[in-house]
């Protein structure tokens, strides 16, 4: 049985137990997150800036903009610390949150909005989506 | 010698009054909304995190997304709806407001 990909240490912060392969695979995602935050042409920019209140014209702007920035400044703090061995509850929740929002908005640009549509989506893509399942399962463990 | 402040105010009619001008006011409810990828403890986690429900509140809130496709995870104002709503949505899931019905 492969041992865990993170884990809770008696001082409280997590241990990342990713080889360079995990690692290089998780920057990559959260590479994808900052660029779609700050790039509208991005793929994954209008699943970042779903509705807030789908019943007005338009969502007040600075809840908006409140929501850029945390979407970006968790990207930025996960890139930041993606080297670093253990993580601290604020850079743990960054990396949970980074990497969900990844997870959503692969599956939201693929329309996999459906258990059916998913299990019937190409091999490459799900195995991508059960890579970042797989890390969020195990960090979400650690909370 | 300065005037020693109360600590706790005492109720006045006019406080009575407000409180239920707020009461009868429909509330905001935040939804959340299920999606197909998002593992179940990742869900609980967040629900935790951003409201601070206990585990079996949580868990019985993502059973709703899940079996329901949806569910109200907080009523009230709508200011603080509408922060909790883009607290989720930072946190990846699929939420929105609306008002109660």
């Amino acid at each position: 049985m492969p041992g865990k990909l993170f884990a809770r240490r008696r001082d409280g912060r997590i241990e990342v137990r990713l080889n360079d392969a995990g690692r290089g695979a998780i920057r990559e995602v959260f590479a994808h997150v900052l660029a779609a935050e700050r790039d509208p042409e991005h793929e994954w920019h209008l699943s970042l800036n779903a509705p807030i209140n789908p019943s007005s014209d338009d969502d007040d702007p600075l809840a908006s903009l409140t929501r850029q920035n945390e979407i970006a400044s968790n990207a930025e703090l996960s890139i930041m610390t993606l080297k670093e061995q253990y993580l601290n509850d604020t850079e743990a929740w960054a990396w949970l949150s980074t990497l969900q929002v990844a997870l959503r908005s692969t599956a939201v640009v693929n329309g996999l909005l459906s258990d059916e549509k998913l299990e019937t989506c190409a091999p490459e893509l799900l195995d991508d989506i059960r890579t970042m399942q797989q890390f969020l399962f195990e960090l979400a463990a650690c909370f | 010698m300065p005037s020693v402040q109360p600590l706790r105010f005492s109720s006045t009619e006019s406080d009575v009054e407000s409180e239920v001008a707020v009461i009868t006011e429909r509330p905001w409810n935040v939804i959340v909304w299920n999606d197909p990828v998002t593992p179940m403890t990742v869900v609980v986690v967040i629900f935790k995190r951003i409201f601070g429900y206990s585990n079996n509140k949580c868990t019985d809130l993502m059973l709703t997304v899940h079996h329901e496709g949806r569910a109200v995870v907080w009523s009230g104002q709508r200011e603080r709806a509408e922060s909790y709503c883009v607290k989720l949505q930072v946190a990846g899931l699929q939420a929105t407001v609306e008002r109660d019905a």
